[in-house]
């Protein structure tokens, strides 16, 4: 969720390696990234389709020792950049599977502008004027927080399903606010909804029609002081 | 998985310098009912004193500072109670004290406020409250007393229909809203006189996060697995 932090999942079974490149990179990377160390490809493989781990530098002997693992890992829907850590020697064919390698003499900041180059292309998709909804999104958020199903919103915007869930996946990366009552927040608060018809619903359940509209002249109307 | 950040603890370490180093751990001795004048006591020093085995509280303490489970060996069917009061006593933290903190700073923010969409974060709160305290409930009134007498009752009877699978199936995830929560205040709700409130607010939300955080993987990776072993010893479940 968080954009600033990047977290590094590092495999290699020497201690005094680890622990050395782990300091260089939480010292260069200015507190902005994480370290994790793992034991094997299969521990990593559980954690990056979460979504939480942003980069990988591997000694390439474990993707040797387990190439289809390896392989199979590269290809799950959640690219993630693979660095090849390497202080001894290995098959070209092997080294060709990272995305890019450090070498155990390359000074701090080669080896910071490696990863950052990796993290940098990855965190162009996620940079700041993506975070403003499209105005489609914010079409499909207004429809959203009336409290209308997929199916309703697609028709009325006359697209697919389809579509309308992937504006929602978008809505949810976005904003970081997945439940309807914490959308109905965010409408109101960007001013995307006019905010005394969604006030209503949202404490009284009202079912979302055009007749809310109207209600605005009832009682309950008044009882809330708006 | 582990991150390089804080001491990783050994049984040796005193509980000062540990404390001095990350002050939360205050808050662990005292869901584990622990006094926290520590003295010049170590670790298994402490632990002896308070009957509490130290490999679980090293385990935990580990988590408080940032470290993953790595090996829950030692933990055995006597710890099961330790366990317990400790989630017990975190259950009672959030409830009697987080959770009507964060109240009172939403309260007073809309006193300030008097803007529509602190109405509703009152509201989502309440609702979140009233999720929190029902899954809360019902691991005090169903799942402990199910796992205290499976630990206790030395018979191989299957007497209950209840099973460590059901609990890690009933395991709602709570900390989402939350998240939520933290992400409205901090970059969507435009408010105007709120001093510090706002930051109370939020700080108070990560606390009762960062806990709450701890609280799950300890009923994911130690209290399910164990009580899970006993079960397989008991041919049950």
């Amino acid at each position: 969720m968080d954009k600033c932090r990047i977290n590094i999942a590092v495999i290699e079974p020497s201690a005094i390696i680890y622990e050395g490149l782990s300091n260089i990179l939480l010292q260069e990377g200015c507190s902005h990234y994480n370290v994790y160390h793992f034991d094997s490809i299969e521990e990593i493989s559980c954690e990056i389709p979460t979504g939480k781990i942003d980069l990988v530098i591997a000694n390439p002997s474990f993707a040797k020792d387990n190439i289809k693992t390896f392989h199979s890992q590269k290809r799950t829907g959640c690219p993630v950049p693979w660095v090849a850590l390497i202080y001894s020697f290995f098959e070209r064919e092997i080294v060709e599977l990272f995305d890019a390698v450090i070498q155990i003499t390359d000074s701090r900041e080669v080896i910071t502008r490696t990863i950052q180059n990796l993290i940098s292309l990855n965190c162009q998709c996620k940079s700041e004027s993506k975070e403003q909804l499209t105005p489609r999104e914010t079409d499909v958020l207004k429809h959203l927080v009336q409290g209308l199903s997929n199916k309703e919103i697609a028709d009325q915007l006359n697209i697919s399903i389809h579509t309308v869930v992937s504006h929602r996946k978008n809505i949810v990366q976005k904003t970081g606010i997945k439940s309807q009552s914490g959308l109905t927040i965010y409408a109101i608060s960007n001013n995307i909804n006019d905010y005394r018809i969604l006030y209503l619903n949202s404490f009284f359940d009202v079912a979302p029609t055009n007749k809310s509209l109207s209600n605005i002249a009832s009682p309950k109307y008044l009882l809330l002081n708006l | 998985m582990y991150q390089t950040k804080k001491t990783f603890i050994k049984p040796d370490m005193k509980m000062s310098d540990l404390i001095f180093e990350n002050p939360s751990l205050l808050l662990m001795m005292e869901h584990f009912d622990i006094n926290i004048a520590v003295r010049n006591n170590t670790v298994v020093q402490i632990c002896n004193e308070n009957h509490i085995n130290h490999e679980l509280f090293i385990a935990i303490a580990n988590l408080y500072n940032g470290f993953n489970i790595t090996n829950t060996e030692n933990i055995s069917r006597p710890d099961t109670e330790s366990i317990i009061l400790f989630l017990k006593n975190s259950h009672r933290y959030y409830l009697d004290e987080k959770m009507p903190e964060i109240r009172d700073c939403i309260g007073s923010l809309y006193a300030k406020n008097d803007n529509p969409e602190i109405r509703l974060v009152e509201k989502f709160f309440d609702e979140y409250s009233q999720e929190v305290k029902e899954h809360l409930d019902y691991e005090d009134i169903v799942a402990f007393p199910y796992f205290s007498y499976l630990t206790n009752d030395d018979s191989n009877s299957k007497s209950t229909k209840f099973s460590a699978e059901e609990y890690r199936q009933h395991h709602t995830d709570i900390e989402t809203k939350l998240g939520e929560l933290k992400n409205l205040l901090l970059k969507h709700i435009p408010l105007k006189q709120d001093g510090s409130l706002r930051r109370k607010l939020l700080t108070s939300l990560f606390e009762l996060e960062y806990d709450l955080t701890i609280h799950s993987v300890i009923e994911e990776s130690i209290l399910t697995p164990l009580i899970k072993k006993i079960e397989k010893q008991k041919k049950i479940g």
